[in-house]
């Protein structure tokens, strides 16, 4: 795992991950098309954009703002909270963008995640085994829930994966108050440093870039890591599977395979990265609430961030998560000249163009940006499948 | 003995009440479900509608009529502003879903069950939104009247078995069954509901025989969220009124009502309501905390052991 992007360093293409996908099929660039073959340029590609991210977010933006005089660029935390829910939506995106189950219950997984990793925390308060702990929890409570909701599809599938999170919510609000401090809210959970201590998270790495910390750095390698999962997983025999699912799961039984135990595959896949995500989170803000946590709108984020991101791509939903968090946190206490403040209206703005992007770009920002490349490249113009099916096709 | 007679008779009373509002949710969302194939994730946001409108009409004409007004956060019930209410919610909700169907849905029937609850879902929170913008986030008092038809319903009454019961909520029962019976004779005795029972069944066919059911789309669209309102309305008259009611309160019950009564079937969303209302009125009269999580688990059962509801045909939705 490579960190050190200084080769790359001065092409500063956020977008680099998923290229491999989508232009592999085009016309020139042999070099190029085969570096992209490999799983090695996803991450690399990644790392470059990690070390720059921050820098744009916070600095450069910061320093536009200034210029025109509306703070629009990102506070030092911000984008630790980016990569944070970015880990969960690229595994959420595994489940709905390629295995095309769409659940509302995902929340479940984050929350126990969030939960179990802050009671951890008072026992041991490393934060690498927190992150083991939660994720080990949401993968534990991914299998029953996974193997009782797969039975059916659509709507259903949807609802049952609602119903399960609810009442896990309703149990952390309520009768689980002992655990979780119910309405209060389960506050006072303190990291220690990684490596057992000795480096504590809210370091700042650079003198005067405030923005990357250890807390940065740590989401950034967690980040790297579920990128290369979600590559070696995509790219796989199972990860074709998935996509197959997808686009016609009758077809995939008839050629023998056992639908069921994909599906719960690509169910349970999805909820280690939210466990991940939830567990991460949780030392990143020190504080869960059931309803940042557990209740299904938190769900419902994950799928707008997914679907805004773009559901064709690996990394796409990480652009929806900063586009998401970036319009909730920054966009949100922006002035402007003739509207004034935008404030609470942050949500209505996020709606709009949520609804937006589902109406006119079924495949998210990223996919339709990727498609005017194509477009533009003059290769197979926006054939508009799913990408990967060309990438799996040339691997065989 | 008695006291166990009276428990059950009050819980069964309140989980009437609560049941009603739920199968009137339940009627909206499935006829649209069986006849469009549409999921609506936005049927919440109609509630939510209905519940504002209410208390707005309500508001206004007991301002106007020059009755005491306290800056919203307490109303002074007027007989007037409810009847009012009672008219004028189910035509905004009427109106509201003849648009949604125009401009949201139709452009969304060819496409996959996945964008339609993606786009509805936005609705729902764009919906939500505006009102939080509008009116404000603030939690309003329920806006029940203390007279109605000239009858006195800010005192409880006392019934047998089951004690001293607010008449509001009688009245509310009352009028809450004659609109779902109403609905009920309307699909299964008219020529309208013909064609909605056969849209469910197979609107193709129902297409070829050449009969509109474009037509009967945006009717049963306005309908549904009409119903959705009226549910809005009645349940702003017995509990607080805040822009999260849609989701918190009506989007999510309405499903699970479905889900149990079985999608399509406004017999079934009846009897889902009702024995969801019922679960939560027993629940919060016993373990009240655990009132949510033991509905929510129910529905799962149901969903894992009976996929097709009480009256469904597992078809619709799948």
């Amino acid at each position: 795992m490579s960190d050190d992007p200084s080769g790359d360093g001065a092409e500063p293409v956020p977008d680099g991950g998923a290229v491999t996908e989508e232009t592999a099929g085009g016309s020139g660039g042999s070099v190029l098309a085969g570096l992209r073959e490999r799983d090695d340029f996803v991450v690399i590609a990644m790392a470059a954009a990690l070390v720059v991210f921050p820098f744009l977010l916070v600095d450069i933006l910061g320093a536009v703002g200034d210029v025109i005089g509306i703070s629009i660029g990102g506070y030092a935390g911000l984008p630790s909270l980016v990569l944070i829910y970015g880990i969960i939506v690229i595994g959420f995106n595994l489940l709905l963008g390629y295995t095309g189950l769409l659940s509302f219950g995902h929340a479940a997984f984050f929350g126990s995640a969030a939960y179990s990793a802050a009671l951890f925390s008072q026992v041991v308060p490393s934060p690498i085994l927190m992150v083991v702990v939660g994720t080990i929890v949401a993968t534990l409570l991914a299998w029953p829930i996974g193997f009782v909701s797969i039975r059916r599809s659509g709507v259903y599938f949807a609802v049952i994966t609602l119903t399960f999170g609810q009442a896990l919510y309703f149990y952390a609000l309520g009768p689980g108050s002992w655990l979780t401090n119910g309405d209060n809210g389960f506050s006072g959970i303190e990291a220690d440093g990684l490596f057992l201590g000795a480096v504590p998270l809210d370091i700042e790495l650079l003198p005067v870039f405030d923005s990357y910390t250890v807390m940065y750095a740590f989401a950034a390698v967690v980040m790297l890591g579920a990128v290369w999962v979600g590559n070696r997983v995509i790219n796989s025999p199972y990860g074709l599977i998935f996509e197959a699912l997808g686009e016609n799961e009758e077809r995939v039984e008839f050629v023998g395979l056992n639908v069921f135990r994909y599906k719960l595959m690509a169910f349970i896949i999805s909820a280690v990265f939210a466990g991940v995500g939830g567990a991460m989170f949780v030392i990143h803000e020190q504080y869960i609430h059931p309803t940042t946590g557990l209740y299904w709108i938190q769900s419902g984020d994950f799928v707008i961030m997914t679907v805004l991101g773009g559901t064709g791509s690996l990394v796409g939903p990480v652009f929806g998560a900063l586009v998401f968090e970036y319009v909730a946190n920054v966009i949100s206490g922006v002035s402007l000249p003739v509207i004034g403040s935008i404030g609470s209206l942050w949500r209505f703005v996020l709606g709009a163009v949520f609804v937006f992007v589902v109406w006119v770009f079924p495949r998210g920002v990223y996919g339709a940006f990727s498609d005017l490349a194509t477009m533009l490249n003059g290769g197979r113009g926006g054939d508009g499948d799913e990408p990967v099916a060309a990438d799996g096709g040339e691997r065989e | 003995m008695l006291l166990l007679q009276s428990e059950i008779a009050s819980i069964l009373l309140n989980g009437l009440q609560q049941g009603a509002i739920y199968a009137l949710l339940g009627i909206g969302l499935t006829i649209i479900l069986g006849t469009m194939e549409f999921l609506n994730l936005a049927h919440g946001a109609l509630y939510l509608v209905g519940a504002y409108t209410g208390l707005i009409v309500f508001q206004e004409t007991a301002l106007s009529n020059g009755l005491l007004y306290s800056s919203g956060i307490t109303t002074i019930g007027f007989e007037g502003g409810f009847l009012a209410a009672l008219i004028l919610v189910p035509i905004v909700g009427f109106g509201i879903g003849l648009l949604m169907e125009r401009f949201v849905a139709e452009p969304f029937y060819d496409r996959p069950e996945t964008d339609q609850l993606l786009v509805t879902f936005g609705l729902a929170l764009i919906i939500e939104e505006i009102v939080k913008n509008v009116i404000g986030g603030n939690t309003f008092q329920s806006i029940a009247p203390s007279t109605i038809f000239g009858v006195n319903v800010s005192q409880p009454i006392s019934l047998p078995l089951v004690g001293l019961f607010p008449s509001w909520r009688l009245f509310i029962i009352g009028i809450a069954f004659l609109v779902i019976g109403l609905t009920y004779l309307a699909i299964e005795r008219t020529d309208f509901g013909l064609v909605v029972q056969a849209g469910t069944h197979d609107s193709e066919m129902v297409k070829i025989l050449g009969i509109p059911i474009n037509r009967s789309y945006s009717l049963v669209f306005a309908l549904g969220a009409a119903l959705a309102a009226f549910a809005g309305l009645i349940g702003a008259s017995i509990q607080t009124v805040s822009p999260q009611i849609g989701t918190q309160q009506a989007l999510v019950p309405a499903f699970l009502t479905i889900v149990v009564g079985g999608a399509g079937s406004v017999r079934g969303a009846i009897a889902g309501g009702l024995v969801l209302g019922v679960i939560i009125s027993a629940m919060t009269q016993t373990y009240s905390q655990w009132a949510q999580i033991v509905l929510y688990l129910f529905v799962a059962l149901m969903l894992v052991f009976r996929p097709e509801g009480l009256f469904g045909s597992a078809e619709v939705g799948e």
